[in-house]
């Protein structure tokens, strides 16, 4: 796995979470990842199971900046080798 | 209109879109303040087959500042889910429904009702209660009125809640407002409508017959006061909080084409916000609205140049030439208008008005002031305090206040004096009004919680007398 550097909070079980799908835009920022059976409105508040969706969302691609989005939190974190392989798949 | 559609962004988004709040003394049970927030706002009544809800995915919050800093110190969440109870059908319910728990009803909605303190501990108070159906029409609800008395639930922590549709008791004009600001009895001396009328017109009530979701609460006194205090003084800080409403949603969402599959992760943001009446829909500028709704009221102080010079203000001697001429000059020497950055930003401080203060401090920041110690006013003055009432707004907000005309008599300058002696309002600014009441509104006041009508049913809204 590439060096990874964590933004506003350690993200240690990233590994163990399902993404099941993930697309990235350059400077704007879009992404998706699916799990069903969400709880709606934050019920259950910042707190997220290792099955629930985890969504990334790549902001700058040269930097390798991403905001990922897991239950009620967000947090950034920097990877430029991530961004690689992932434009990669979406062929840019 | 108070705060219907007030932003580009939220007008396109009504489920989390606050039309109205109100915050008053109860009536009939004085000992506790009562709380509504309103949104889903212009309901048609005949709107089968899918009648009105709340969002799933909105957080609803009322916030209370004890201390006047523009922060909440008490916080209720409303987080709402939706029931099917059978999926071979498309109807909202298949028989008559006479109780909250019938079989007939198809498509339901319960709620949890969660409090956050000071220290942002989060206690979840009920879960799972029931919203009233929305009021089909007769032949589906033959009791409407009951169902909607059991929808009202007390709960153990001493507060009284009810979420669900009511009849909007606002009344304004929209159409001749916005329609280069004209009032009704006053467009033959409109710039432009004197070239059209040579009489005075009456006033056409825009949200008549229309229906809202309300999100209502009746909390005991001293829980929403500092320190949770039971006896204090009018004159006494800890006697005035600060009220707000605001909608959020996840900052994200993926849809997949299944509702089910649909992901909504991320923290929550603030899409809807509202305080005072009418200041993000005609004191915000457009191109701010959509910000101001996403910031809370401890950030106003941004906004206050746009309280200070209000763009009504410098129109209203244009549109009404001749009428407002102190007014033009009080404009002309770009003098900030104090009186409406108290009203609306920090509360009208102790010795401008006898008897009476709903300051909060420095802090600039728009919420709905209410001076708990005031009693309820057995008979309203719809002008409220510039009516002589003190328990009507801007003390705090009751649902028959001419919320429109007090607020266009302020920015025409009757409230000037409280900071300039010398001022000298012009005659109109003390005649000017939308021309409209509570009695102009179909729908009738309950005298007991939650306080807002019977909402008008489908079968019968609109009526084949309405044509006639």
């Amino acid at each position: 796995m590439s060096r990874v550097h964590y933004g506003t909070r350690a993200v240690s079980r990233l590994s163990r979470r399902k993404v099941l799908t993930i697309a990235a835009t350059v400077g704007v920022g879009a992404s998706a990842a699916g799990v069903a059976g969400l709880s709606l409105a934050g019920e259950k508040g910042g707190a997220s199971a290792d099955d629930e969706p985890l969504v990334l969302s790549l902001r700058d691609a040269k930097k390798g900046t991403f905001d990922l989005f897991s239950g009620g939190s967000k947090v950034t974190i920097t990877d430029a080798d991530l961004a690689k392989k992932l434009l990669k798949a979406v062929k840019r | 209109m108070s705060s219907h559609r007030e932003a580009p962004e939220i007008s396109k988004d009504p489920v989390a879109d606050s039309s109205d709040l109100y915050a008053f003394v109860s009536p009939d049970n004085p000992d506790t303040v009562t709380l509504i927030a309103n949104y889903v706002p212009l309901q048609l009544p005949a709107s089968g087959p899918n009648f009105f809800e709340f969002g799933d995915d909105v957080l609803y919050e009322i916030h209370v500042d004890k201390n006047g800093d523009g922060r909440p110190d008490l916080t209720y969440q409303f987080r709402f889910r939706t029931e099917l109870r059978n999926d071979r059908t498309f109807l909202y319910n298949t028989g008559p429904i006479e109780s909250l728990d019938s079989e007939n009803w198809n498509r339901r909605q319960f709620y949890s009702v969660t409090r956050v303190d000071e220290h942002g501990k989060h206690t979840v108070l009920a879960e799972k209660l029931p919203c009233p159906p929305c009021n089909v029409g007769p032949l589906s609800i033959p009791d409407y009125d009951k169902l909607a008395e059991d929808a009202v639930h007390k709960l153990e922590t001493g507060e009284k809640v009810f979420a669900g549709q009511r009849a909007d008791p606002f009344f304004v004009d929209l159409g001749a407002i916005f329609d280069l600001g004209t009032l009704r009895p006053f467009q033959d001396k409109h710039l432009v409508g004197q070239k059209l009328f040579n009489y005075a017109g009456k006033a056409v009530n825009a949200t008549d017959k229309m229906n809202v979701h309300s999100i209502a609460i009746q909390v005991p006194l001293h829980m929403v006061r500092k320190d949770g205090k039971k006896k204090v003084r009018g004159r006494d800080p800890g006697a005035v909080v600060g009220v707000w409403t605001s909608a959020s949603r996840r900052q994200v969402q993926v849809r997949h084409g299944k509702k089910n599959d649909d992901v909504y992760v991320g923290p929550h943001v603030q899409v809807s916000r509202l305080g005072n009446p009418l200041f993000n829909e005609v004191i915000v500028p457009m191109a701010q609205k959509d910000l101001w709704n996403s910031l809370p009221p401890s950030e106003d102080k941004r906004f206050v140049e746009f309280v200070e010079q209000p763009e009504l203000a410098q129109l209203l001697p244009v549109l009404y030439p001749g009428l407002f001429d102190n007014l033009a000059e009080l404009n002309k020497a770009k003098t900030a208008r104090a009186d409406l950055v108290a009203i609306l930003l920090t509360g009208i401080p102790d010795g401008l008005i006898d008897d009476f203060q709903n300051n909060t401090g420095e802090t600039q920041a728009d919420m709905l002031r209410l001076n708990t110690v005031v009693p309820p006013t057995k008979d309203e003055n719809a002008f409220g305090i510039l009516g002589g009432d003190l328990a009507g707004f801007p003390n705090g907000r009751r649902p028959a206040d001419d919320v429109v005309s007090i607020s266009l008599r302020a920015i025409a300058g009757v409230t000037v004096p409280l900071v300039d002696e010398k001022f000298k309002p012009d005659d109109a600014a003390a005649q000017v009004e939308q021309g409209l009441t509570a009695k102009d509104a179909s729908s009738k006041l309950l005298k007991k919680f939650p306080y807002l009508g019977v909402p008008f049913d489908g079968f019968n809204n609109p009526s084949g007398e309405d044509d006639k």
